[in-house]
């Protein structure tokens, strides 16, 4: 089947001006991927299932996300490496040509080069999913080259045509003072290694750390530098490609793939959990306190302020009443906490202004849609609070001083912990900021926990359920030890 | 308040910004019988007394008059558009803010004109005590709040520098905070010499104007279309190449070498400061004179034993001279560096004679000006608001012999102007003068035309390089 789909595809291959060049190097290689890596120039033409498409789109996901979470929680790069060789065995394993024989590598890269292209798509939309989508496919990239062979890489850069003017040795005697002095690496016999001459705006990095030679706007690269090279190259591509994508998104009015698309950026919003949200038997409303420790703290925010004002705005109501609904409370216990917590309104107004949107929430008026708790993408996104309101994300919505005020309400009394926090929620790392105030609040950092990454929150019903989790096993544990 | 006092410039998003470009300005009269007031105004000074005259008005009049026969509309325009006529995307697209006169700071904010007869007029109407220039955006930003957020995105800029003396007050002992001097200008001039040679030699830029804050610092415009289109990672990425010196108040060595080789931008900068090293820094600013000064000059050395062994024979012969105290200085770090087993310690202490000598004279540049495309500066030809002088292009290669202290202000100018119509009978047949050429402000305006005209020249070439291509298909 798989041999089918290839001859169909290097048909449609061969015929576009496009992958004309390339199709002729790689028809000499006797496969569809000669490598392990790719520069995804050439979209795949095949056709695929619809179980595939999805899939393969989630399984690349996974792993863009694990990375995200490794890098932005500053795990050092051994450990972003390890992390990555886990996930990546799990959801998208790729294999060396060295391991030809014992894993089907045509297949994965297969698997590779079509998820990479519908995510593209998908995360093609708006700037902000681009913007994330081609960050992680960068720290992909750049660990898979890092990773491979020194003659598979040329082998692949000779096929993708890097090549870049290098100097000859006339050249490199004529700046052979200058070149000294930049530390440019000597072979064996005494000369310079390989030297390429770029314009200096392709190589930002070593420019900024006085890297390499700089002359009249060429910067002289050693070949031991050639990463910068190829990952500018890989950027800039993914950019322009990303930038395509979303111009084609626009016109792309495909009734079976446009839902499925909206799905895949979803899982970017946090996981959908449709249902079975809790790990809470049976919840009831009287019980609701006793589950505010394992509140995120945009939960806590609202519960703070429901209990201090009898009283929530209309978009806080609905975060929190879904969040409820995610918890496990029926639609009567929902209610009853409500009508609790309202102490200062009386029946009928509550009847008549408050009821029918609750179980509205619940889906059992008008429309009757069954309401999902909101996750993270949408607090942080949607209905941003106006002046007033103090719903959605706190580590959006709060000024730097009053994040940090709230967070030594909250416990948080490291200084360290609290920039940490701070800078986070700073530079737009809403959600990790959330799962590094769950890390810290939790106590997952105080011993020796690296081990244990906990996945990004997504979802603040993920947060309580992890907490509830947290504090069961650790109950087992103190048990055990008894 | 404090940022305009300062040679300021400002984020795009800066919330402390009051943004009413719909308030009027304080002028009353129509622009007719402004212009008749204008005339009297000339008129009445030629005979009566000019001095007391400009006390009496205050600087607004002063700036007016500035504005209505100085400011050199065409060239500035011409500049901005990087062609001559028809104005184009280049200028129509570029962000201005304008400064309104008074005491209160009062910005407009994204202004743009598409006729330099347009910015003229505005530039009258409003009179602004200063005018900053932006980027040029992918559409114009005067109708910005008909335009769709997404449609606004900048697109290019010059790649800018700021200089300010302020951040050499550490050491600065002639003067300090807003006030300068010849001596401490001596410190810029070094800078402009470093800065310049490295954009040109290392970066191959070509075009660059350097001005005169007005105060105490200088700006550089690096023109060049490739420096106008570098992305803000780009723009981050020469910053970071051109800063030496790092560390805040807290951090007294500032420049930290590689031990074994020194990059070769970084000996070009040095070789230059050899040469004004001893004059600048020793006996000018005498920055060995007294312990207080010695000792941040002390803690540069990365040896307990030579610090100590310095310090107590300055502090016994304290009135030695800060030039002699230097040779001592030298001669204990080579005989230590000898005398170490050491290896890295020699290294350290070989290459600390060479991060004292960038730490004093090696540029110092607010990286956040450089970095981003959106930052306004102030821009060529304003007045600085509180010394009245003008921002005035400095040519790099005579930079030391510039006296920012004798810069023409408006009330000089004014003055000037007046002398000049007053003993000069224009007879029949001579070429009217410019207002500019009748005084010291005429060789700086001269100077940026003929700046501006090789930019325009080179790009008239392109443009028939590009023609002729054209024409070849």
């Amino acid at each position: 089947m798989y041999s089918n789909t290839d001859t169909n595809n290097k048909r449609t291959l061969a015929s576009s001006t496009v992958g004309g060049e390339r199709y002729e190097v790689k028809r000499h290689h006797g496969t569809k991927y000669p490598h392990l890596l790719n520069f995804y120039s050439v979209p795949p033409t095949e056709e695929i299932t619809i179980d595939e498409f999805e899939s393969f789109a989630f399984d690349r996901l996974q792993v863009l996300k694990a990375l995200e979470g490794a890098i932005l929680r500053n795990k050092s790069e051994d450990d972003v490496k390890k992390y990555l060789e886990e996930t990546s065995n799990k959801w998208l394993p790729l294999h060396s040509n060295e391991s030809s024989k014992a894993y089907l590598v045509q297949e994965e890269r297969r698997k590779d080069h079509i998820s990479h292209f519908i995510l593209r798509l998908a995360y093609s939309r708006t700037e902000e999913l681009r913007n994330w989508f081609l960050k992680y496919e960068c720290a992909l990239f750049k660990l898979r080259f890092l990773r491979e062979n020194p003659t598979e890489k040329q082998a692949f850069l000779n096929d993708e045509n890097m090549r870049w003017k290098s100097l000859n040795q006339a050249e490199k005697k004529l700046m052979k003072e200058e070149l000294n002095a930049c530390s440019i690496p000597i072979t064996t016999d005494g000369e310079f290694c390989d030297l390429f001459e770029i314009d200096f705006e392709k190589v930002p990095d070593l420019v900024a750390r006085r890297a390499v030679y700089l002359k009249e706007g060429k910067a002289y690269v050693p070949v031991t530098q050639q990463l910068s090279l190829v990952m500018y190259e890989f950027r800039q591509r993914l950019a322009k490609a990303l930038e395509l994508a979303s111009k084609s998104f626009i016109t792309l009015r495909n009734e079976r793939i446009m839902p499925m698309l909206d799905e895949i950026i979803k899982q970017y919003d946090g996981r959908t959990q449709t249902s079975n949200y809790s790990v809470i038997n049976n919840p009831i409303a009287d019980n609701v306190h006793q589950l505010v420790d394992h509140f995120p703290l945009c939960m806590q925010h609202l519960y703070q302020n429901l209990c201090e004002n009898h009283h929530l705005k209309h978009y806080a109501r609905i975060q929190f009443n879904l969040f409820l609904k995610g918890i496990g409370l029926t639609v009567e216990e929902s209610l009853a906490f409500w009508k609790k917590s309202f102490s200062k309104v009386d029946e009928d107004k509550f009847q008549r202004d408050y009821a029918y949107n609750i179980r509205h929430n619940y889906g059992v008026e008008g429309k009757r849609q069954d309401y999902k708790p909101l996750n993270c993408m949408s607090l942080i996104t949607k209905h941003r609070p106006n002046s007033g309101e103090i719903h959605g994300c706190p580590f959006r919505e709060f000024s730097q001083p009053n994040l940090k005020a709230k967070l030594v309400q909250m416990g948080v009394r490291n200084d360290e912990h609290i920039r940490e926090i701070l800078n986070l929620a700073e530079e737009e790392h809403y959600q990790v900021a959330c799962t590094k105030y769950f890390e810290i609040t939790k106590g997952l950092l105080d011993k020796n926990n690296d081990s244990i990454i906990i996945e990004t929150i997504e979802h603040p019903n993920e947060y309580l359920n992890a907490s509830v989790l947290l504090e069961k096993n650790r109950k087992k544990m103190s048990n055990k030890d008894k | 308040m404090a940022n305009f006092l300062g040679e300021s410039y400002m984020d795009i998003d800066d919330p402390e910004v009051h943004e009413d470009n719909d308030v009027d300005m304080i002028i009353e009269s129509s622009s007719n019988k402004e212009d008749d007031k204008e005339r009297n105004f000339w008129k009445g000074s030629t005979n009566a007394k000019p001095d007391k005259f400009e006390i009496e008005e205050g600087s607004l009049e002063l700036l007016r008059v500035f504005y209505k026969r100085f400011f050199p509309y065409k060239t500035y325009c011409y500049w901005l558009n990087y062609s001559i006529d028809p104005m184009d995307k280049p200028f129509q697209n570029r962000e201005f803010n304008f400064v309104k006169p008074g005491d209160d700071e009062v910005y407009m904010r994204y202004l743009s004109f598409d006729t330099i007869e347009e910015f003229k007029n505005e530039v009258l109407r409003v009179c602004p005590k200063k005018i900053d220039i932006g980027a040029v955006f992918t559409a114009k930003p005067k109708e910005k709040k008909s335009l769709k957020l997404s449609a606004l995105k900048p697109v290019e800029k010059e790649l800018i520098f700021d200089i300010d003396m302020n951040d050499y007050d550490e050491f600065r002992t002639c003067c300090s905070g807003a006030t300068i001097c010849e001596k401490c200008w001596q410190l810029i001039a070094v800078a402009i010499k470093i800065l310049d040679s490295a954009l040109r030699e290392d970066f191959g830029f070509k075009y660059l104007l350097w001005v005169y804050s007005g105060r105490r610092g200088v700006h550089c415009w690096v023109c060049d279309e490739r420096a106008r289109k570098l992305s803000d990672d780009e723009r981050k990425s020469i910053a970071s190449y051109l800063g030496v010196i790092k560390g805040g108040a807290q951090q007294n060595k500032k420049v930290h070498l590689y031990k074994n080789s020194l990059h070769p931008s970084l000996t070009r900068a040095h070789k230059i400061i050899e040469e004004y090293f001893e004059r600048v820094i020793l006996e000018d600013q005498e920055v060995l004179k007294d312990e207080r000064e010695w000792t941040k000059v002390l803690e540069c050395i990365p040896d307990d034993g030579v610090r100590r062994r310095l310090d107590d024979d300055w502090r016994k012969n304290s009135s030695r001279h800060s030039t002699e105290k230097w040779d001592n200085l030298l001669a204990e770090l080579e005989s230590s560096t000898k005398m170490t087993k050491n290896q890295k310690k020699a290294d350290s202490l070989r290459v600390c004679k060479i991060e004292i000598m960038l730490q004093y004279l090696y540029p110092r540049l607010d990286e956040a000006v450089s970095t981003k495309m959106i930052h306004l500066l102030k821009s060529p030809f304003c007045v600085h608001p509180s010394t009245g002088r003008v921002c005035v292009p400095i040519i790099p290669e005579e930079c030391e012999n510039f006296n920012p202290m004798v810069v023409p202000t408006i009330s000089s100018l004014y003055n000037e102007i007046n002398d000049y119509d007053r003993s000069h009978v224009k007879n029949d047949g001579e070429r009217s003068l410019h207002d500019y050429e009748k005084t010291s402000l005429s060789p700086y305006i001269k100077y940026f035309d003929k700046f501006v005209q090789s930019i325009l020249k080179e790009t008239l070439a392109k443009n028939k390089a590009a023609m002729q291509m054209s024409m070849e298909f």
